[in-house]
């Protein structure tokens, strides 16, 4: 039973995704046990394969009994395993909190919503387990899909923001389609493992590079890497909180995952470092999209957009220390793809419970909540401090290793540009918890105290943010045998 | 230099095709030429691959003749340069569908924006936004 | 902005073109697509799945999960299609 758990982990979100329509036709309030139950098995299976892969190595699992390369394989070495566990985990906190905010938000369709929620997470799931390549295609159609739904039914002017995404979103997947084939046409195979014992001899061909060049731009669509992240700000802002919640932390991330896939193990280091110019194209890029999403932020007064454009910054980084191609630098981002999914999860998380009490998505919004929410501004504050890069929370560390590997190369550009992005997060928080505290006077004070009754945000919206700061504090102190035990064997040999 | 060209035309008719389909969901400011356009090129991409898979040479379907009713024993060889390759058509057969499922969603979308803003060119809905 | 649009669009044709050159002809018999796993597919199909036609072989039994995977897709623009085009009810 315990070998078929690769495949569990996929078909458990799937089933149950399927089930949920008929449940919510039968009993409206079932479903959300029913998704918590999936989605907590899941996360037991995914926990468990980890803990197989760090005692045992790479787990091959051969879908219907059939060999690769003929059949399709799942391949969970370190790096995916660790992204299961991000993933599962993510997925169940969000589900916990999801809750009230869809009462509020959605009125008739929240059975819908959930099942959508599931197949979601089974899209996410099914990207980062597979082993090959036209595989990663259908489930990040599933993903990109799903997403669209999830994203069209928020406030208004949230389906424009879809269709905005759509477009974008449906061009980086062809691109991704169109590097598949060529690939398909040079050599005949479709399996990882087997694209990257067949490729090498072939790194002179017009065909690769095409293929490669292809690859890249359309998984910088989906990655929202500057100055191909025009669709993100809108359509994480418009869509209901729970829906940002969950795709927010994950898809960015994975779309990085899906990079280091195909630069490391498909292509050896040798073409994607040595042959080609992209390390270097990479960098300039980290550091513009940090530069560019630390200033555009700046210039925010909705902190939810505000939060949309800091995710844009930290993807700046995940491409810049890819782009710097030492050791150091790559423990450091596959460190930062675990440390920014909490921290964005934990930032949406905030902005949902704040709109739930306060209807609206402005900065002075915020006034006084730090006396009337004292428990979900705590968590904000060890969240805003992680994302400044604190210790002891996890945020430094991850800058720290990314600093560190950005000196060893000699590139100082990268270097100055973290820490201008430490800066202006100062200034981004610090304004927040200025109006939070209420130390700054707004206009406008004379007409009437009508004050809205806000109280502590409900428990099963509460909980999970509370656990995700427990969560930020305890991997930055316990980072070490992280690196040690999964990061370290993840990193590609350079 | 026309067998060059003999030998790779196919490819070249459908990347023109891909452009056209790509142009329009770029450069076009109605919604629904821009779900044209984004049909336009998935379908080359489509016909593209499939293109692919031919072989030359008095190559057929490739489903295998006489094999019904003998058990799982077929009476001759069977060649493989006889049969065009299957693995394309595979792919495509996906993708087709994953095209469609797409294609209704963004329909789906046109029709709500449609409900609230009365209008399918760009620049008005962006307009009325603000 | 149209100068734009069409400048993106010639330059990512050219590139493809540019990627095209290299290719094996069309309708080589000889191409690495047509030596490296599909003689396996054709020849053992038959035997080994008990189906004549081999795009059913290959779709149902070697590469069954691309079709959980599209079945899938299918069921989740369905769901999305009614989540997003949903109203509710006036009473």
């Amino acid at each position: 039973m315990t070998d078929q758990f690769p495949i569990l982990i996929i078909i458990i979100p799937l089933l149950f995704a399927v089930i949920t329509p008929l449940l919510g036709l039968w009993r409206e309030n079932l479903c959300y046990p029913w998704v918590i139950l999936s989605l907590a098995l899941c996360m037991l299976c995914s926990i468990f394969v980890l803990g197989r892969v760090i005692d045992t190595g790479v787990i091959h699992y051969y879908l219907g009994g059939w060999a690769p390369p003929w059949g399709i394989e799942l391949v969970i070495d370190h790096l995916n395993a660790l992204m299961l566990v991000i993933i599962s985990t993510t997925a169940l906190l969000v589900a916990v909190y999801s809750k009230r905010s869809l009462e509020q938000e959605l009125d008739s369709s929240i059975v819908y919503f959930y099942t959508i929620f599931l197949l979601q997470v089974t899209g996410f799931l099914g990207i980062v387990i597979t082993g090959d390549m036209f595989n990663l295609y259908v489930f990040l159609e599933i993903t990109a899909l799903t997403g669209y739904a999830l994203i069209a039914v928020g406030e208004d002017g949230a389906p424009f923001a879809s269709f905005r995404y759509i477009i974008m979103g449906t061009v980086g997947a062809c691109f991704y389609l169109l590097g598949v084939g060529y690939l398909y046409i040079a050599t005949g195979s479709l399996n990882i493992a087997d694209l990257s014992r067949l490729l090498p001899e072939l790194y002179g061909s017009k065909v690769i590079l095409v293929a490669f060049a292809f690859f890249f731009v359309g998984i910088a669509i989906k990655m929202a890497l500057f100055p191909l992240h025009v669709w993100l700000p809108d359509a994480y802002t418009k869509a209901p909180s729970a829906a940002s919640a969950l795709i927010a932390p994950l898809m960015t991330k994975i779309a990085v995952y899906v990079m280091l896939r195909i630069m490391f193990t498909v292509f050896k280091p040798s073409l994607s470092i040595d042959m080609l110019p992209v390390t270097d194209i990479m960098i300039w890029l980290g550091i513009a999209a940090i530069v560019a999403g630390a200033v555009m932020a700046l210039a925010q007064t909705d902190f939810k957009r505000m939060f949309c454009y800091i995710v844009v910054a930290e993807i700046g980084y995940m491409v810049g220390g890819t782009g710097i191609a030492n050791s150091v630098a790559i423990k450091g981002v596959i460190l930062h793809i675990l440390n920014d999914a909490i921290m964005t999860l934990g930032m949406f998380v905030v902005a949902g419970i704040v709109y739930y009490q306060t209807k609206g998505h402005n900065l002075t919004d915020f006034k006084d909540l730090f006396k009337k929410m004292p428990y979900t501004m705590a968590a904000f504050v060890v969240i805003a401090l992680s994302i400044i890069g604190v210790p002891p929370t996890c945020g430094f560390f991850s800058k720290w290793y990314l600093i560190q590997g950005a000196i060893i190369a000699d590139c100082w550009a990268f270097v100055a540009a973290l820490l201008l992005s430490s800066l202006i997060n100062i200034i981004l928080f610090f304004r927040i918890f200025e109006i939070g505290y209420g130390f700054s006077e707004t206009h406008g004070h004379g007409n009437g105290h009508e004050e809205v009754l806000i109280s502590e945000a409900p428990m099963s919206m509460l909980i999970p943010t509370i656990i995700t700061a427990l969560g930020i504090m305890l991997i930055g102190i316990y980072n070490q045998p992280i690196v040690n035990n999964i990061i370290q064997f993840a990193v590609p040999k350079l | 230099m026309l067998d060059f060209i003999i030998g790779k035309y196919n490819y070249w008719i459908y990347i023109i095709l891909m452009m056209i389909g790509f142009y329009a969901m770029i450069g076009k400011r109605n919604l629904v030429k821009k779900i044209i356009g984004m049909t336009i090129f998935q379908t080359s991409i489509i016909l593209f691959f499939v293109s692919t898979a031919y072989k030359k040479g008095g190559a057929t379907l490739p489903i295998i003749e006489h094999a019904h009713g003998h058990g799982e024993h077929v009476g001759h060889a069977i060649e493989a340069s006889s049969y065009i390759n299957p693995l394309p058509h595979v792919l495509m057969l996906t993708a087709i569908v994953v095209m469609v499922a797409t294609l209704g969603v963004a329909l789906a979308i046109v029709i709500k924006i449609y409900r609230r803003y009365n209008t399918l060119e760009e620049d008005e809905i962006l307009k009325a936004i603000k | 902005m149209k100068i734009a649009n069409l400048l993106i669009v010639i330059i990512t044709g050219m590139v493809l073109i540019y990627g095209t050159l290299d290719m094996p002809d069309w309708g080589d018999p000889n191409s690495p697509a047509s030596r490296h796993l599909s003689p396996n597919y054709i020849s053992d199909a038959v035997e080994k799945t008990a189906t004549p036609n081999v795009v059913t072989a290959v779709l149902g039994d070697y590469r069954g999960y691309d079709t959980l995977g599209e079945t899938a897709v299918i069921f989740s623009a369905g769901m999305a299609c009614i989540l997003i085009l949903r109203r509710k009810r006036k009473k």
